[in-house]
Parts: C-alpha cells; structure tokens; sequence
C-alpha cells in the first residue's frame, strides 16, 4: 500500500541524473528530499510522478505505474513542479480549479465537490484573500502559494512537491510546511498522505518531516530519521558546507554556516 | 465563485454573440449589390427566390462557416501554443490549400463550374499535413512544430511564385492572385457540402482537445500529471486546424487575420479560460467574417473589394495596437 521504486533509473541522453533507486515510501509520512544542486532529486520527484521517462519499475497500492490509466494516476499522485509557470492571467480561484481536471469532472460548472476542493486548499494556503486576482498581478510568493493549493485540490493520497517553499517570506514557509505536514497526518479534513517534498531548507526539513532522503550524484545515499540523515558530518560531506548544529526548544537547527573554500580535495570527490 | 460566474458569463456571452450572428445573417441575407452599388431586399418575388437560394444563402452561410472555423482554431491554437499572436495560417494548412488551387489555376482546369479548384485546395491543405507530421514527426516539442509549420509556409508560398511566375498569361496571373486575396462572391451551396465533410471533423477534433488546452495553463508537465497527455493535445489541435481550414482555404482562398483578432478580442470576456474562449470565438468569427462581408456589399459601385483584404485591412491596425500596448506594457 505504498510507492515502491525498484531499481528505478532516470537517463537524459547519455547522463544518468538518478542511478538505479530501489524505495519503500509512505503508505503517507512527509518525506523530505534534499541534496546538493544536481544530484537528481527533481529527476526522482518526476520519475515518481510517473512524468520522466525510466527504467526499473515503480508500483503504486501494488500497481505498476506505466500500467495505471492517465486518469488514474493524475488522480492517485499530485505533482508540484518547480518553479511552474501559469500561461495565461487566470484568477487564483481559477488557477487552484485546474487541480480538478484530475478528477475529470470540472468542465463548464464544477461539481459541489470541485468547489469544495477549490474552497479548502485555498483556505489551506491562506489564499483566498486574493482569490478572484488574477495571478499575473500577483506577488512570486503569493504565486507560488497559489499553485501549491492548485496542486492540494486535486486532493490525491500522494503529494509530490518540488520546491515549495523556495518562493516564500520566514512567515509562509512555516505556514506551508505545517499546510504538507498536516495534510500527511491527515489533520486537514481527509486521510492520511504521502507527501514527498524537495527541499533546501535543512532545519525546516528536519524539523517537519519523519524522514529524510539525502541525495547525491543520482544516488539516494542517506535515508532515515532527520537526526541521522542531516548529521553535522553528511552536511560536510555532500553539501561542501560547515554547518552549525543546534537544538532550540527540543528542536534541530542546521544552518550552512561556512564554505571551506576551494578544496583540491573536496573538489574531486 | 468565479469559476461558476465565469461559466455563466461565457454562457452570456455566447448569447449575445449568437444573436449578432443571427442579425449579421440576416443583414448578409437582404443586402446585395448590382452594378450600381448595393441593394436592399431581393427584387421581386420570381427572382427573389434564386438570388436568395443561389447567391445569398451560400455566400452567407460560408461567412458564418469560415469565419466561425478561423476563430475556433485560432483560439485553439493560441491555447495549445500558450501565445496570443499563434494564427490558423501558422501551421502551413493555408499556403498549402492555397498552392493546391493555384495549381489547379495554372493548368487552366478552374473555369465555370468546375470543382477542381476547392478539391485541388483541400489536396493542398492535406498534403502540407502530411508534410507537417513527416517535418516534425511525433515529437511533442512544439517548437519543432511550429519550425516546421513555418518551413512548409515559406516553400509552399515561394512555389506559389513560382507559379505566378510561370503563369501562362498576365490574365491568368491576375486570375491567381485574385483568387488568393480571398473572397465568398459567386460561391454556391455546392461548396458549402465541399467544405463541411472537412470543417466538421476539424471542429470536433479542436473541440475534444479544449480540456486539454486548459490543462496546459500550467505547462507541459503539470498537465501530464493532471492526466492530459500534451502530445494528444497537440496532435488534436494540429489536425483539427488543419482540415479544418485547409477546407476554408479550399472554398474561400486565404482569409486572413479573423483567427488572430477574434480570440484575442473575447479573451478577456471569458476570463483567460483556454476551453471557454472556444464557442465564442466561433461565434465572434462567424459574426466579424459576415459583417465584413456585408460591408463589401456597402460599398459605392466599381470593383468589389476581397474579403481578404477587407479583414487585413481591419486586422492589420488592430494588430498594431497589440504591438503597442504590449510594449507599454512591457515599459511599465
């Protein structure tokens, strides 16, 4: 009852971006995806979405994911995709409506259930201030928070996030990371979720999510508590960075504090 | 709700454009035009009936079939391309049905009659289709797409010179060039049942890829993973628009700028919705192609201008405001 990679490889021509992964993720949990730039967390995020193309297989409730119909899976997995643009000047509301076409039943009138989506995951993102705006006259943040909630309407039992909060003020990104640890513990009004998100923030990954993968150079080569993946010694050894390591209130804190400048060494590794 | 509201203001709006219609249609159906400049009503009730069935009717309904044909795929294909300036002609269906019937011109086979010259058009308007899918193949890049919609324009447009180059007699030439500027005098209800076996199933075609289209808004991968498959959406709008106009060309020669005005215009009426500017826009074009071709009608007597050339002549300054509002925009 889970998303289950086996041996999944993601090739663009002759690059590798992700070497054969073999997971075990949910049934739900917030997972946090983190590495360096470039080590294939976003190639990962897209073979899961069942959007790169691949080999190995991954199953979804038992089910290979190639094998599922198109509706299905829009249906099953939820994707945010980076730094997403919206074409044309739609209203928020509008933008946050499109999430129900997984659903295949939002056409001229949507259904009460498409509205009552669309009501939530804007109330979630604390969107609805601006909801009949039209994005193009939106603030990057406010943007960004808006295609987050289009993404929460389609309401799927696994949310796959890339870079959500790279757009966002201190404020939101607190807010948004509770919205997706919510939304997982099945605390927003539905049943627990798989949510997996990309991220660069270390403490707020290791402060919101149960578990953390460390990618590097395609590879998944940390994946455990926050504790144990963001140890002091793996932000060293795959960031390039010297962090600072803390606790406040029972808490982690890992900030990237010190770059050891060039290193012949660390250069080749 | 605005997604309710902007259902139900598209519904309004369809409404009022259907009416116009219905007025413009009957405006087309009672003006005509002798050599002494137009005419109201039908002159005579022996008479009045072959003029209504044999002139008006099919020069009528052709204005609402074509025009309403260039708005609906312009639409589409300003959708599908995420770009307002995208048009039907863009593809090459256009130059390729027009080069069919310059052909057909050139070996002197278009007198009286004759169907050869719609039929050569729609072999024309196939065959650049074909030519588009060899050029760009099942790519889902719409880029080469459109690369090669271009590619097929330019060499279809400079073997259409070299036609006229080669044409037998100046007369000939003038003949070709004529027909080119695009026109619905002197058509018959016969290519009315030319051009809808291609116009029907290029509608329907466009129509079933209007989710898709919406899908879209958020780019080419967050459509695939709402469940929308771009390259079928593509593929829908690419063939729709083709048969589609490659049947218009065929009856009406090249009308230009209908498919670029009238989506841009209603745009902003249906909220930016891809799907919903669909139905109006086939309206809108409907309606801007009859009104054109009543005001030719309207005309003081002397050669009858082209319908072509009337809708460029309107199409041309509103693209120009485009330009520039787009560039104030820009500078702000």
């Amino acid at each position: 009852m889970a998303l289950v990679t086996d041996a999944v490889e993601v090739r663009y021509g002759a690059r590798c971006a992700v070497h054969a992964t073999s997971l075990t993720l949910g049934p739900s949990g917030f997972i946090a995806l983190v590495g360096p730039n470039g080590a294939g967390k976003s190639s990962l995020l897209k073979a899961l979405a069942g959007l790169a193309s691949h080999t190995g297989t991954i199953t979804w409730q038992g089910r290979a994911l190639a094998a599922l119909a198109a509706r299905d899976r829009a249906r099953a997995i939820a994707y945010l995709a980076q730094a997403s643009t919206v074409h044309w000047p739609l209203s928020a509301r509008d933008v946050v409506t499109l999430g129900r076409l997984a659903h295949g039943r939002y056409g001229v009138a949507p259904t009460a259930g498409d509205r009552e989506a669309v009501e939530w995951a804007l109330a979630q993102t604390a969107t609805m201030g601006f909801a009949e705006r039209s994005v193009a006259a939106l603030s990057i943040g406010e943007r960004a928070r808006v295609l987050l909630a289009r993404a929460l309407a389609v309401r799927a039992p696994v949310l796959l996030v890339d870079e959500p909060i790279a757009m966002l003020d201190p404020y939101h990104q607190l807010e948004i990371m509770g919205v997706l640890a919510r939304y997982a513990r099945g605390a927003t009004g539905g049943a627990p979720a798989l949510v997996v998100a990309v991220l660069h923030d270390l403490t707020l990954a290791a402060r919101f999510c149960g578990r953390v993968l460390l990618m590097n150079d395609g590879r998944v080569v940390e994946d455990g508590t926050p504790a144990a993946a963001l140890s002091a010694e793996n932000v060293r050894r795959y960031y390039h960075v010297e962090p600072f390591v803390t606790q406040h209130e029972g808490e982690p804190v890992i900030v990237p504090w010190r770059s050891p400048g060039v290193d012949a060494a660390q250069a080749q590794s | 709700m605005s997604a309710v509201v902007g259902a139900g203001r598209q519904w309004r709006l369809c409404t009022v454009l259907g009416l116009l219609v219905l007025a413009a249609a009957v405006i087309s159906l009672l003006l005509g035009r002798s050599s002494g400049g137009p005419t109201l009503g039908f002159g005579g009730p022996e008479i009045g009936d072959v003029i209504l069935r044999e002139i008006r009717l099919p020069r009528t309904l052709l204005a609402l079939l074509v025009g309403g044909t260039l708005g609906l795929c312009g639409a589409a294909l300003q959708g599908l391309l995420r770009n307002p300036l995208a048009e039907p002609g863009l593809l090459g269906a256009s130059s390729g049905a027009a080069l069919g019937a310059v052909l057909v011109f050139y070996f002197g086979l278009a007198g009286g009659e004759s169907l050869l010259l719609p039929l050569g058009a729609v072999a024309g308007s196939l065959l650049s289709l074909a030519l588009l899918y060899a050029l760009a193949g099942k790519t889902s890049d719409i880029l080469t797409v459109v690369l090669a919609g271009i590619a097929i324009n330019a060499f279809t447009a400079a073997l259409t010179s070299l036609v006229l180059n080669f044409a037998p007699s100046p007369y000939a030439a003038l003949e070709i060039l004529f027909w080119m500027l695009g026109s619905l005098a002197d058509r018959s209800l016969v290519h009315v049942w030319l051009a809808l076996p291609l116009m029907i199933p290029g509608w329907l075609l466009v129509i079933a890829a209007a989710r898709g289209l919406d899908a879209l808004t958020l780019g080419e991968e967050t459509a695939a993973s709402l469940g929308f498959n771009p390259g079928r959406t593509q593929w829908l709008v690419v063939t729709g628009t083709a048969l589609a106009v490659g049947g218009a060309v065929a009856v009406t020669g090249v009308v230009g700028f209908v498919g670029l005005v009238v989506p841009h215009l209603l745009r902003p009426w249906v909220g930016h919705h891809p799907s919903r500017l669909l139905l109006p826009s086939f309206l809108g074009g409907a309606l801007l192609a009859t009104l054109a071709d009543s005001a030719i009608r309207l005309m003081p007597p002397g050669p009858e201008l082209k319908l072509g050339v009337v809708t460029a002549l309107l199409g041309a300054p509103f693209f120009l405001r485009l330009v520039i509002s787009s560039r104030n925009a820009a500078a702000n």
